[in-house]
């Protein structure tokens, strides 16, 4: 669970750092979006890579999700809790929410079939033209209100994982511990700050086509 | 005072359960807990009723018998204390109060308000002391042990057993408890022979008596009564991964402490 949750938030923040370069111009992100594609064993063992973390995490999830619902048969009929997170008590609903997520938005930037109104063109370069694609998709009210959904499903899952896997991995000591408390909700801040930042910047005309 | 009581009461382990509501009457401030109940109970006895059957013993915070979930917390509204601890002056007059049992299915309910908390011991025959005989006192400075090292093993071996941490957890994980049990031992120079089997063994044990998985909530550190850290699940976890690394059933550490002499 822990490693292969730290396997698919560093895949994040990579994914996040990379889509930045929608601020250098569509030249810049479409010739990043070429050179990803023009390595087709490097980009297809990455998917696979990252399919299989995927997949493992989802099944692990669910065998300790049942298991841990079997462990307690009758719910109490008052419950107050004084320390456990919001976000560490709906790691399992907001797993969900993220995987739908995913899953959409793979269909629908990766794949290509959601938004029909959306064309693959080439830029002047003979890119394909990622950049137009984005900016084409963020202008759109309900695919911006449903990708912010996602980051708010994103923010509240990794600001519990990071720290929980941290523990999970036996790393405490006095002198780190601060940091690696705040290292789970630091990186979830920093995460969907940054991804929020590229559709925003596009829905309210900043990054235009 | 006065406080309107619902508790949960269940005949038999096979029996079905339901909540009861009880009147509280002429309850002085200075009331703990149990005693508020023990009245509660004489009152059924004059009245022929069937009294609530509820776990105690010291009343006063170290056996680790009392065991009740006051208004959806372990052990009631205050932190580091256990139920017999715990006094009428901390609730406002007439209030309403929701008493249930410890809830998992590796806690079956016995009657009432108890609980079979075997498991735990069970955990604890798993892997949970030292084989070898520890003879009598041994002269001072003899064996070194960092005052560090004394305390934070103190600070795990404060722990009373009484599975406030299990009923605390959304997924009714002990990890907490196994978690102290493990430090405690690894932590001083009798207990690390025997980690890497101790370890395995007991979270084996766990895994038999159908308790969940730690999700480090860290719900149980905030209702323990003794204040253990969800650090020494830190430890067992980092114990656990050692155990998979080390080659098992190692009969001897090379850093026990007579290894300079050899």
């Amino acid at each position: 669970m822990a490693l292969s949750g730290l396997g698919l938030v560093i895949y994040v923040i990579f994914h996040m750092l990379g889509n930045f370069q929608v601020f250098e111009g569509p030249l810049a992100l479409n010739a990043y979006a070429a050179l990803l594609r023009d390595m087709p064993i490097l980009l297809w063992a990455a998917r696979i890579g990252l399919l299989s973390l995927a997949v493992l995490h989802v099944v692990l999830a669910i065998q300790l999700t049942l298991r841990n619902r079997r462990a307690r048969p009758i719910a109490y009929a008052v419950r107050e809790y004084r320390q456990a997170s919001f976000a560490s008590r709906t790691m399992a609903t907001s797993g969900v929410v993220l995987l739908l997520f995913i899953i959409v938005h793979l269909l629908h930037l990766t794949v290509g079939v959601i938004d029909p109104s959306s064309v693959d063109r080439l830029d002047v370069e003979g890119h394909r033209d990622v950049y137009g694609k984005l900016v084409h998709a963020f202008q759109n009210p309900f695919i911006v209100a449903f990708y912010l959904a996602g980051q708010l499903g994103l923010g509240l899952h990794l600001s519990h994982a990071v720290t929980s896997s941290f523990q999970t991995l036996g790393l405490e000591q006095a002198a780190f511990n601060r940091l690696l408390k705040a290292a789970g909700p630091g990186v979830a801040l920093l995460v969907v700050l940054g991804n929020v930042a590229i559709i925003l910047a596009v829905f309210l005309g900043i990054v235009r086509g | 005072m006065k406080f309107t009581l619902n508790i949960w009461r269940q005949k038999g382990p096979d029996e079905h359960g339901r909540f009861v509501s009880y009147e509280a009457r002429d309850v002085s401030s200075g009331t703990s807990f149990l005693e508020m109940l023990d009245s509660v109970n004489q009152g059924l006895i004059a009245k022929g009723e069937e009294p609530v059957a509820f776990e105690q013993d010291c009343r006063e915070g170290i056996c680790g018998s009392c065991s009740l979930v006051i208004n959806g917390i372990p052990h009631g509204p205050d932190r580091g204390i256990t139920t017999c601890q715990l006094y009428m002056r901390r609730f406002p007059d007439g209030a309403v109060i929701t008493i249930e049992p410890w809830r998992a299915r590796a806690f079956p309910i016995i009657k009432d308000l108890v609980v079979d908390r075997r498991a735990l011991d069970r955990i604890m025959q798993a892997g949970g002391y030292i084989s070898v005989h520890t003879g009598g006192a041994v002269d001072g400075n003899v064996l070194l042990i960092s005052k560090d090292q004394a305390e934070t093993a103190m600070d795990a071996a404060s722990c009373i057993g009484c599975g406030a941490c299990v009923a605390a957890c959304k997924n009714a994980s002990p990890a907490l408890f196994v978690g102290a049990k493990v430090s405690h031992l690894e932590l001083l120079p009798q207990g690390k022979p025997e980690r890497t089997n101790r370890v395995k063994a007991m979270l084996e044990a766990v895994d038999r008596e159908g308790f969940g998985s730690c999700g480090n909530q860290n719900e149980c550190e905030a209702v323990c009564p003794k204040r253990i850290s969800v650090r020494f699940i830190a430890i067992l976890n980092r114990e656990y991964l050692r155990a998979g690394v080390v080659e098992s059933g190692l009969p001897a550490e090379p850093e026990s402490p007579h290894a300079e002499s050899t």
